[in-house]
């Protein structure tokens, strides 16, 4: 191929609509792309910043926002010491607060009291490995006040959301981590939930 | 030249103006996709819920969701001995998915179930009978494909569930369900049961693993109660209020004077037909499922009858039902000494008025003893606990001992039924008196073969009598439990009837039974007939049999039996029967229950499964191993939709106190998770809000990354092009 070629009348040899479609699909590209990566970025950086807040309310101070445009504020750390998990839930369990770290749904039982917590958080990011968490297995919640609390894995289950109960035990500490069922599948939404259900043994420790 | 021919073309249809149209197109592809892909369930502000309807919380505060619901229509139609009903169940769905929907719902125990048709406007598609597992197979592939199909299966005797695949948005099935069965005749009354709900039951064991014909129920299936999650449907939580409404009429022709005619568990409007008849429709438009209907009514004393034939001939034989009522000897009183024993179920589906009733009946009972007899209570939930160590003598320290037992009654705990029976069972029994057991349950009970087999093998000259308790009781496992016992059973529906229910019951258990019953047919005939050997008979029980001789079969057969030291003979003539539809479908389910009970005495399951096959597919019935199945040929949903399977909530029945956790608690102890979780649809357990925990990330990396991929093929194919084009020019 050479200019004189192109030159010897070939004015068609370079139509522009490739160029006309594929710039905005590049753009739409990156863009989508872009989007995916940074709620995964959005919901692994948070957790840093959190980190932080959470030092400083288990020093005592309370409420503390994060950043400082936060509409939530760290309330517990949650360890799954046998899948390698530590995070900070926070206060409530709105789609925007679930974006940074799992939530605390108001209205259920305070994590550590009699009664059932209810902790979300998405299937695709902080619940990533309740897929493999099994009966038996530990969870530890820390709340604000330094306490520590270890529960054990009771049972996990699938639900249908319109349908759902959980089950609750009066008198007794428990808390259930919620998140989208399956797993895999690309589209958000969907009725399925995957519950994982744990009780409390005694409280071990109390620090500061 | 192709490949220039090809992008000339091109190149003259991709004008801007075509490339606008191809970015709108995009542009609409990423808002539709930027919504939740799964459409979201329909959610109306709580305020509405008074349209009616069965709703379950939603994810928002203050918004309910409709939940497909059930109306029932019930149609009866009695002549003489027989009842054919009718039963037209509409599945309601207001959802906006396609719902397959599971209803499990309680016929009566002898119900020869044999037709289904499936309503579709102004068509009809009529079901067919097939073996259970191919009738499932042949369901599931059209409800796959899109089809309305109806499946009708028997979990047990009394109880049945019908699933409706392919319930359009917005829209209802009507599926419509006959059976027929003979009526109930004892203490010169009449009576007409139609069960309306299914009595939550106690399932023990452990859980096992899932099958492909597992159900929807609250149930896992256990190693006691394998079919468990079949037999447990959902209840609706307390709060929404009864759900699945149900209209009842019935057409009576009794075939004699009647002289009086009752419901005592609805209100009835009875209109009577110049012929003698008379139609009866529930007073109320306002009845849900929540507890049994019975209508009962006896004939004036100068009518009341003492034999009745009743036949129908299909191919080459005659099908009779025959009743003969033993003449009753005034004044004959058992005159052994006799050991009661009185056994409570005390567990948590006993509670509300269904305790009451019992304490009841047990003081009543209590009231009634010899002064030559001897008695002990047995009251069991988990574990059984007995008043006495050994039955004491009747003095008035016992009594009175009896009495302070039954005032601390209540109800509470799982229904452990095994070690009670075997407790009562057990223990001496002195040579000289007659052991008579007395069982007041509701018999929610999931493991009823296993209790069968204990009482078979224990029973030895005892009599056990069953007292059915409660609005729902599950009267397949008392009936049975009596026929094991040699005793009988008694329905108390409310506590206005115990006095008269224990008032009949303690007359039978207080007079000689009539033994030994045998029936002679004519010389030379060859009758098949039901139950095989007749068992015992109390004060007020005729002898029903249902029989099947050659067509033609004409002359006299005689009832015999004895009654202490007496006698008693009866002859009917056979031609004398009055003709009846459907008698042909009751000797046949005849057959099948006395199939069944030989399974309970041991026989080889397999063997028995493959006969009761055969009759239920000759007389075209529903058995445990037949099924009755209706395929619409035309495919409505679009394959794009999917469909979702609902169970379909039932009532609590009426009185039985909202407290699951009491229900059906199993045996582990209450302070498990997993314990709970087996238990319940509702009670101890909370609904919350369960928040969405998915985000749209790998969707839109995925199609970010295929734009991507598609922008930078297309770029490269535009290049290549351009380099492609000079070679190919001549």
């Amino acid at each position: 191929m050479t200019r004189s070629d192109n030159a010897a009348g070939q004015r068609r040899a370079r139509p522009r609509w490739p160029l006309l479609v594929a710039l905005p699909l590049l753009a739409i590209g990156g863009w989508q792309l872009g989007e995916g990566v940074y709620i995964h970025a959005k919901a692994t950086l948070a957790q840093f910043l959190l980190e932080r807040a959470w030092a400083q309310t288990l020093d005592g101070d309370s409420e503390v926002r994060p950043w400082a445009w936060a509409d939530t504020w760290p309330i517990a750390r949650l360890t799954a010491p046998d899948h390698g998990v530590d995070l900070i839930v926070l206060q409530g369990a709105s789609g925007r607060t679930m974006a940074f770290g799992p939530g605390h749904v108001s209205g259920t039982a305070a994590i550590g009291a009699d009664g059932l917590a209810l902790i979300g958080a998405h299937r695709d990011t902080h619940f990533r490995f309740l897929e493999h968490v099994r009966p038996g297995d530990a969870l530890r919640l820390q709340t604000a006040d330094g306490t520590v609390y270890d529960y054990r894995v009771e049972l996990t289950e699938i639900v249908d959301h319109r349908q759902a109960t959980l089950p609750m035990i009066e008198g007794r500490s428990t808390v259930t981590l919620v998140t989208c069922y399956p797993f895999d599948t690309i589209a958000p939404g969907g009725p399925l939930r995957y519950l994982v259900h744990a009780s409390q043994d005694a409280p071990v420790m109390a620090s500061r | 030249m192709k490949p220039a021919t090809g992008h000339a073309s091109c190149r003259r249809a991709l004008n801007p103006f075509h490339i606008a149209i191809f970015w709108l197109v995009i542009v609409a592809a990423v808002l539709g996709l930027a919504r939740p892909v799964a459409a979201e369930v329909r959610q109306v502000p709580a305020a509405e819920m008074n349209d009616g309807g069965l709703f379950l919380p939603a994810d928002r505060p203050g918004y309910v969701v409709p939940a497909t619901t059930v109306d029932t229509d019930v149609h009866i139609e009695v002549s003489g001995m027989v009842a054919r009903a009718r039963v037209t169940q509409r599945f309601v769905n207001p959802t906006d998915d396609w719902v397959e929907g599971v209803y499990v719902f309680p016929l009566p125990e002898d119900a020869a179930v044999d037709r289904l048709r499936l309503l579709i406007g102004e068509r009809q598609v009529i079901g067919e009978i097939m073996e259970r597992a191919a009738a499932r197979q042949a369901y599931e592939q059209a409800r796959d494909a899109g089809q309305r199909a109806s499946l009708v299966s028997q979990e047990r005797p009394n109880m049945f569930t019908n699933a409706v695949a392919n319930i359009p948005p917005g829209e209802a099935i009507t599926v419509e369900i006959e059976y027929q069965e003979a009526l109930d005749y004892r203490d010169e009354a009449f009576s007409l049961r139609f069960p309306m709900v299914v009595l939550p039951r106690y399932i023990p064991g452990d859980a096992i693993g899932t099958r492909p014909d597992s159900g929807t129920g609250w149930s896992f299936d256990t190693d006691r109660v394998p079919d468990a999650s079949r037999i447990t449907p959902p209840v609706a939580a307390p709060g929404t209020g009864p759900t699945n409404p149900l209209r009842l009429s019935v057409a009576l022709a009794p075939g004699f004077p009647v002289g009086s005619l009752e419901s005592p568990h609805h209100a009835i409007e009875v209109t009577e037909r110049p012929d003698g008849g008379y139609d009866i429709e529930l007073a109320s438009a306002d009845v849900y499922t929540t507890r049994d209907f019975e209508l009962v009514w006896r004939p004036v004393a100068s009518a009341v009858p003492t034999a009745g034939v009743f036949t129908e001939r299909l191919g080459d034989f005659d099908y009779h039902l025959i009743m003969v009522m033993p003449p009753e000897e005034p004044g004959a009183v058992l005159d052994l000494p006799r050991e009661m024993v009185f056994v409570i179920d005390t567990s948590g589906s006993m509670a509300g008025d269904s305790i009451v009733q019992a304490r009841e009946a047990l003081r009543f009972a209590l009231d009634r003893l010899g002064p030559d007899d001897r008695f002990n209570i047995i009251a069991f939930n988990d574990q059984p606990t007995s008043l006495f160590t050994h039955a004491q003598p009747v003095s008035l320290r016992s009594l009175e001992a009896g009495r302070r037992f039954v005032d601390g009654l209540i109800a509470d705990g799982g229904t452990e039924m095994r070690s009670a029976l075997q407790l009562a069972l057990a223990g001496p029994v002195s040579e000289e008196a007659f052991r008579q057991i007395v069982f007041i349950t509701d018999g929610s009970v999931g493991n009823k073969a296993e209790l069968f087999g204990l009482i078979h093998s224990g029973i030895g000259n005892s009599r056990l009598f069953t007292v059915g308790i409660g609005s729902a009781p599950n009267s397949f496992f008392m009936t049975q439990a009596a026929e094991s016992g040699r005793g009988t059973f008694t329905y108390i529906g409310n506590t206005a009837q115990v006095a008269e229910r224990m008032g009949d019951l303690f007359a039978r258990l207080a007079s000689p039974a009539l033994t030994d019953i045998r029936i002679a047919w004519p010389d030379g005939t060859t009758a098949e007939s039901y139950p095989g050997a007749i068992p015992d008979l109390y004060l007020g029980e005729p002898v029903i049999v249902s029989a099947r001789t050659p067509a033609g079969t004409e002359g006299e057969i005689t009832v015999s039996g004895d009654r202490g030291a007496q006698t008693f003979i009866s002859t009917t003539e056979l031609n004398a029967g009055q003709d009846a539809a459907g008698v042909a479908a009751l000797w046949a389910r005849a057959q099948i229950g006395s199939l069944e009970s030989q399974i309970y005495r041991g026989a080889d399951r397999e063997a028995i499964s493959r006969q009761i096959t055969d009759v239920a597919l000759e007389y075209q019935l529903v058995s445990a191993y037949t099924s009755l199945v209706a395929i619409d040929p035309t495919v409505v949903r679009p394959q794009v939709e999917t469909v979702t399977t609902e169970a379909i909530a039932t009532n609590m029945p009426d009185g039985v106190d909202m407290q699951m956790a009491d229900v059906a608690a199993p045996p582990q102890p209450l302070d498990s998770l997993g314990a709970i979780r087996a238990m319940a649809a509702n009670g101890s357990v909370q609904v919350a809000q369960l928040p969405r925990g998915s985000t749209p990330a790998g969707l839109n990396m995925l199609f970010g990354v295929l734009c991507l991929v598609a922008a930078l093929a297309l770029l490269l194919a535009a290049r290549r092009w351009v380099r492609w084009m000079p070679v190919s020019q001549p």
